[in-house]
C-alpha cells in the first residue's frame, strides 16, 4: 500500500510566476516521457518480475517517480499562481488555461493528454528492463530540453535534480538486467521468459 | 568532499566513474557496467544538491553543476537524510552484498528517525499516524501543503 508523506523529495520554491515555462514543464507531468508514465510503468511491470531484486527495484524507483510527479505538479502550480489577465494572454499558456484554468492536468506540452500508449508492460524480463532503460533516457532528454528553455534558476535547480535521478535510475536498471541474466539460461537468455514460463530454481 | 570512505581502499579495480564489464559476454543483450562496491560518496547535503549520492554517477547537462545553494531549513535537513536512504536503497537493490552500504543505511535510518521526530515536534505531523500526537486533526489539515509557495513550499 501507499501512505502519504506531507513533504516533497526536494525543495520547490519558485519566486516568479511564469505561465510560459509552466506550459512546457507540464510535459513531465503528463507527457509521453513524464513522471506519471514512469511511475505507472514501473509499478505495473513489477507484478510479472520473477526475481526479488527486480521486484524491489521497480517498487522503489516507481515510488520515487510518484514523488517526482508531485514535484512537477508543485513547479507548475507555483509558476501559475496569481496570474494577471496580461500574463494569461501571452506566452502560449492560454490554450491550457481555457481547458484547465490553473488546475494541474496530465498532458504533454504539445497538448495531447496523458496516454498509456506511451508506456510499455510486456511481461518479459529483458524487454521490460530494456524499455525502462530507454524510458530513463527519454526523460533525461526532456529535462535537457527544459533546461535549454528555462531562464528561471529556481525552476532549473529542481529540473537538474530530476534529470540526474534519471541517470542514476538508468544505471540501476542496467545493473538489474545483468542480475537477471545471471539467473537466466547462461547459454541463451531468450530460451524461456522466466516471467511467464516459471523460474528455474 | 567524500567523507567516511575516502581514505579506504576501494575494492573496485576501475576508476570511481567507471564500472566492471565481463571480458566475454553473450551477444544480443544490453550491458551496463556495474557500479563497483564501496563507491565514493558525497555528504548528505551535497548528495541532495547534486541529485545523487555518488560522484561517479554525477553527469550534469552543459553547465557544470554549480554548488547549488542548499537550503538550511529543518525540512531540507530532513530531505537530505531521506535522500541518503533512498539513494542507498536503490544501490542496495542491485548490490545486496555491500555490507558497508547496508551499515550506512542503518546509520542514516536512525538519523532520519530522530530528525523526523524533531521536525514534527516543531512543525506538525508529516503523516496521518503522526497526527495522533497532535492536539486536534487540524494539525494534519493545516497548511502549508508541500506544493504551496507562500510558506516556502511546505518547508518551515
Amino acid at each position: 500500500m501507499f501512505q502519504y508523506e506531507k513533504k516533497l523529495q526536494y525543495p520547490v520554491r519558485i519566486k516568479t510566476p511564469n505561465p510560459k515555462l509552466a506550459a512546457w514543464v507540464i510535459s513531465q507531468y503528463g507527457g509521453p516521457d513524464g513522471e506519471l508514465g514512469a511511475s505507472l510503468r514501473y509499478l505495473s511491470q513489477r507484478y510479472a518480475m520473477p526475481y526479488p531484486e527486480l521486484k524491489g527495484l521497480l517498487t522503489d524507483i516507481g515510488t520515487e517517480e510518484l514523488g517526482h510527479l508531485e514535484m512537477i505538479g508543485a513547479i507548475v502550480h507555483q509558476l501559475t499562481r496569481g496570474l494577471t489577465q496580461e500574463q494569461l494572454r501571452e506566452g502560449g499558456f492560454a490554450p491550457y488555461f481555457v481547458d484547465h484554468t490553473t488546475g494541474i492536468y496530465p498532458t504533454a506540452a504539445s497538448g495531447a493528454p496523458w496516454n498509456a500508449a506511451g508506456i510499455g508492460v510486456k511481461g518479459d524480463v529483458i524487454a521490460d528492463l530494456t524499455e525502462d532503460m530507454a524510458a530513463e533516457q527519454k526523460a533525461r532528454v526532456t529535462y535537457d530540453n527544459i533546461l535549454r528553455l528555462s531562464d528561471d534558476p529556481d525552476v532549473s535547480d529542481v529540473i537538474r535534480f530530476l534529470r540526474e535521478r534519471e541517470i542514476v535510475h538508468f544505471q540501476r536498471f542496467g545493473e538489474a538486467v545483468r542480475l537477471a541474466k545471471e539467473k537466466m539460461d547462461q547459454k541463451n537468455v531468450y530460451f524461456t521468459n522466466p516471467a511467464f514460463d516459471g523460474v528455474k530454481r | 568532499m567524500y567523507p567516511e570512505n575516502n581514505q579506504q581502499n576501494n575494492p573496485g579495480t576501475c576508476d570511481d566513474s567507471c564500472g566492471v564489464l565481463p571480458e566475454c559476454a553473450p551477444l544480443a543483450v544490453p550491458y551496463v557496467p556495474f557500479q563497483q562496491n564501496n563507491p565514493k560518496r558525497y555528504t548528505q547535503q551535497e548528495a541532495l544538491a547534486n541529485g545523487t549520492l555518488f560522484p561517479g554517477l554525477n553527469l550534469p547537462f552543459q553547465i557544470k553543476a554549480e554548488a547549488v545553494k542548499v537550503l538550511g531549513t529543518q525540512m531540507a535537513e530532513l530531505q537530505a537524510l531521506e535522500f541518503m536512504l533512498l539513494e542507498l536503497g536503490l544501490y542496495l537493490d542491485t548490490h545486496q552484498d555491500d555490507q558497508e552500504a547496508f551499515a550506512l543505511f542503518r546509520k542514516y535510518s536512525n538519523l532520519e528517525a530522530e530528525a523526523r521526530k524533531a521536525y514534527e515536534a516543531k512543525h506538525g505531523p508529516l503523516t496521518q499516524s503522526a497526527a495522533a500526537n497532535a492536539e486536534s486533526w487540524a494539525a494534519w489539515l493545516d497548511g502549508p501543503w508541500p506544493w504551496q509557495h507562500d510558506t516556502e513550499g511546505g518547508a518551515k
